[in-house]
């Protein structure tokens, strides 16, 4: 028994799947390939997987990854890729498989890029906009957790905020902590910009990449 | 994607419903497609997805060349409301194109509450509701499913329906309509020559009269079309259809799993159930060919759960010899089989022991009455020591809680056979206790469920009046007071939806104008509690001057013209009455394997009536 990681992106039809359909999905995709998995004994077999870390509903991923066991004698890494690549579909196609060099645990960052597109006004007027909610000495914005609605600022979160508008809306790149211990999602940044504006604009959002508390990057 | 739709799936609950791009579902270039089908299942993603019967037609269309099926779904309100609020019309999932642009658009009839949604979608479409609005050859309206055997109530809006099982004849109806587009035929050259094909009824060739005191008096067939419509069915089950894979939703539905069709038709005969008299005869696959067509879906899907569907599928003449094939490889695949319905008499531990969905879904059985008068009546074959016995031998093999489903408001039910349900419910509980195997330290739960009987078109019961909603109210009342212990529990459905049920089930065409003044209240999703109103209902009825009762509540002597009488499934109007005054006697029939009662569906020339008993 081996593990190994399964990288692919997550896009177009398929950002709008929820985290849990994607597992569905995936120990389908899993069982239509046909890979000797290694199986949880027990009175219902599951196949083992584990997901770096979720993503919204809404947001397409380009480094995403879920752990698997494998039956290492039956099967080579760049056979799993081949046969899950051709089980999934188009829109969650396979990057590469490899060993996995860091535990997703370990995960302390993600970074992201937004492109905001005006609905009902123009890019410059969304701009002047963002800048102005930027200007607020705080951003106050509520999450769900564990234990409850926990209300905070989320300035102090966006030192690494880059933005620029161009003609078609305004490009957002940031990096916010992510993982189990902290995550925080880029989209309350563009809710809390909707509550202040009272308009909607569409939002496209992608997570590019992960990182540890170092700042290396999630491999 | 449709323009502005991307704006719209992060707003709305649950958008894995609007996106399609689904593994296996069929994109066709559009160059070489000259017939496009609009496939509408007027209920969300999440059931329509679940349905075996439009995966079937779905796949079979597509096998046309230049035909594409696409798949359209009823969407959730939140959704409706955005697509009204920003003008996107109702859209195919396939292409994302509108349906509008179809040139056939089919809607399955699944259950008669779901007729609001059928106007609510083409009125989100953009497609005009009366057939008689709609010009030239495309957004021809069509529709088969169960429901079709009654159409009537939705004859103004449809421009004609399958009868039966679609295999062959909306095939058939797909190359006519090809070849008339190809003359530029009028909608009225082609629907003429679309009533010759066996199976299809296109209502407006027909013209109904009635009498003062409100009976139909004469359906009257016009420009040729045939005074009978008939049924079609598939007769030899081994050779007809069945997809070698299924869209595989990404999001989950109703019935997440694979679906193999083990026969059609059922045996049985129990007098409340219109499917058993509308899919006769009992026609059965083998066990090879359910096998393979078992292991081509898992391979195509990827899906670790199978399902042998049938409308009873302990009656399989090959059940165990069908498990054992199918352990074969199941086992090593780790896929599950599950039975999604088993009868009270044929129940054995050891076909317990080769499914897997009983152990986490827990025990359902129906026997439908409370006491053995009563399910005689019914001519459900299932006596009290039988569901004694199986529920013994469930408690023995480490089961504790079991559900019950029955009905009430059932023709002679009288009050104790009412009582008799909780009864019945108690003498479970006795038994759990009088069992010596039973396991230790656990409490039994029995669960009654009674929903409201519907008398429906094609069954013995097609004359009854239903019972008034007061009176179904009433017992349901003293059901839950018939109930002495609170290892039992009671519920129950909605006495509305049933009546709304019935009078939609045995309606004629002036329920037409109701139906348009419901979907103008906003009428829809009425299969839902949530958005089932009876006020609104009867709001419609009040403005249209037709009352509900009449259809719902009345008696109808055995020689009125019932608004189903020119199409033809099959069994006949004597036999029906013949089963129903048995009923009366509380005489049972024996089912088709025991002996033929000459229903008249051996008329098909195959299946069971046949076959050497
Ligand atoms: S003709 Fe006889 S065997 Fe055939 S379906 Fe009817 S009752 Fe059953």
């Amino acid at each position: 028994m081996k593990t190994v990681r399964v990288w692919f992106r997550k896009t177009g039809a398929a950002c709008y799947i929820s985290h849990l359909d994607l597992t569905h999905c995936m120990a389908r995709a899993l069982h239509r390939s046909k890979i000797p998995l290694w199986y949880t004994q027990g009175f219902n077999p599951r196949a083992h997987m584990v997901f770096a870390l979720p993503l919204p509903l809404g947001m397409a991923g380009e480094r995403e990854s879920v752990d698997i066991k494998i039956e290492e004698d039956k099967i080579s890494m760049e056979e799993v890729a081949q046969r899950l690549s051709r089980a999934l579909p188009p829109t969650l196609p396979v990057t590469a498989v490899t060993e996995p060099v860091m535990k997703p645990g370990k995960i302390a960052f993600a970074s992201y890029e937004l492109r905001l597109e005006p609905e009902g006004e123009t890019a410059d007027e969304l701009a002047a906009a963002f800048a102005a909610l930027l200007e607020q000495p705080e951003i106050p914005v509520e999450k769900h957790t564990k234990s409850g609605m926990a209300h905070f600022d989320l300035m102090p979160y966006l030192g690494e905020l880059r933005w620029s508008a161009g003609e078609g809306g305004l490009l957002l790149s940031m990096v916010l902590p992510a993982g189990s211990e902290k995550n925080i999602s880029p989209f309350l940044l563009t809710e809390a910009f909707e509550k202040q504006r009272g308009v909607s604009f569409l939002c496209r959002a992608v997570r590019n990449n992960l990182y540890d508390a170092e700042r290396k990057i999630f491999e | 994607m449709i323009p502005g739709l991307e704006k719209i799936l992060l707003k709305v609950q649950k958008p894995g419903r609007y996106a399609g791009g689904e593994l296996n579902s069929i994109v066709k270039d559009k160059s070489g497609v000259d017939v496009r089908f609009a496939f509408c299942f007027p209920d969300i993603y999440e059931v329509g997805m679940s349905h075996l019967g439009m995966k079937i037609l779905y796949s079979l269309l597509n096998r046309m060349e230049g035909v594409w099926c696409e798949r359209v779904f009823a969407p959730w309100t939140d959704m409706e409301a955005l697509m009204r609020e920003r003008g996107i019309p109702l859209y195919a999932l396939e292409s994302g194109d509108p349906v509008a642009d179809f040139d056939i658009i089919g809607f399955t009839l699944q259950y008669e509450l779901s007729y609001s949604n059928v106007l609510n979608m083409l009125d989100l479409a953009g497609v005009p509701l009366l057939a008689r609005d709609r010009q030239g050859l495309s957004q021809l309206v069509v529709a088969g499913g169960p429901c079709a055997c009654n159409p009537e109530p939705l004859a103004d809006f449809v421009d004609l329906f399958f009868l039966g099982e679609g295999e062959e004849v909306d095939c058939e109806l797909v190359e006519l309509y090809r070849e008339h587009k190809r003359r530029g035929s009028t909608r009225a050259e082609f629907l003429r020559a679309a009533a010759q094909i066996p199976g299809v009824y296109v209502p407006s060739l027909y013209e109904v009269t009635y009498r003062e005191d409100g009976a139909i008096d004469a359906v009257t067939p016009r420009e040729g079309a045939p005074a009978k419509v008939k049924k079609r069915l598939m007769l030899d089950m081994d050779r007809s259809y069945f997809p070698e894979s299924f869209v595989v939703p990404y999001i989950e539905i109703v019935h997440d799993r694979a679906v193999a069709e083990v026969f059609r038709g059922c045996i049985r005969g129990c007098r409340f159930c219109q499917a058993g008299f509308l899919y006769r005869p009992l026609r059965e696959k083998s066990v090879g060919v359910v096998n393979d067509q078992c292991r081509s879906l898992c391979e195509t899907t990827g899906y670790d759960e199978i399902s042998l569907s049938s409308l009873s599928t302990s009656d399989y003449s090959a059940l165990n010899p069908l498990l054992d094939k199918l352990l074969t490889w199941t086992k090593e695949e780790k896929t599950g089989i599950s039975l999604p319905s088993l009868r009270v008499d044929n129940f054995s531990t050891e076909v317990m022991d080769k499914i897997s969905s009983v152990r986490r879904s827990g025990l359902t059985f129906a026997p439908e009455a409370g006491t053995q008068r009563l399910r005689d009546v019914i001519n459900k074959n299932v006596t009290e020591d039988e569901l004694m016995r199986t529920v013994t031998t469930a408690f023995s093999g480490g089961w504790s809680s079991v559900k019950l489903y029955f009905m009430i408001g059932l023709p002679t039910e009288t009050l104790d056979d009412v009582a008799g349900i909780a009864a019945l419910g108690q003498k479970v509980v006795d038994a759990f206790y009088a069992n010596p195997d039973k396991k230790k330290g656990r409490g039994v739960s029995v669960t009654l469920s009674a929903s409201g009987f519907v008398p429906k078109a094609f069954t013995p019961f097609q004359w009854e009046p239903q019972d008034t909603i007061e009176t179904l109210r009433e017992k349901q009342r003293h059901l839950v007071s018939s109930v002495t212990t609170r290892k039992i529990s009671c519920n129950y459905h909605d006495a509305d939806t049933s009546f709304m049920e019935a009078v939609f089930a045995r309606g004629d065409r002036r329920l037409g104008p109701v139906l348009l003044k419901a979907h103008e209240l906003g009428c829809r999703f009425d299969g839902w509690n949530d958005y089932f109103s009876l006020a609104r209902w009867r709001e419609a009825f009040a403005a249209c001057g037709v009352s509900p009762e009449f259809y719902a509540n009345r008696r109808r002597p055995f020689d009125e013209v019932l608004p189903w009488d020119h199409l033809d499934y099959g069994v006949t109007k004597e036999f029906l009455r013949r089963e129903c005054e048995r009923a009366y006697a509380a005489v049972t029939t024996p089912n088709c394997r025991e002996a033929c009662s000459a229903c008249g569906a051996a008329c098909f020339g195959g299946g069971i009536c046949h076959e050497n008993r």
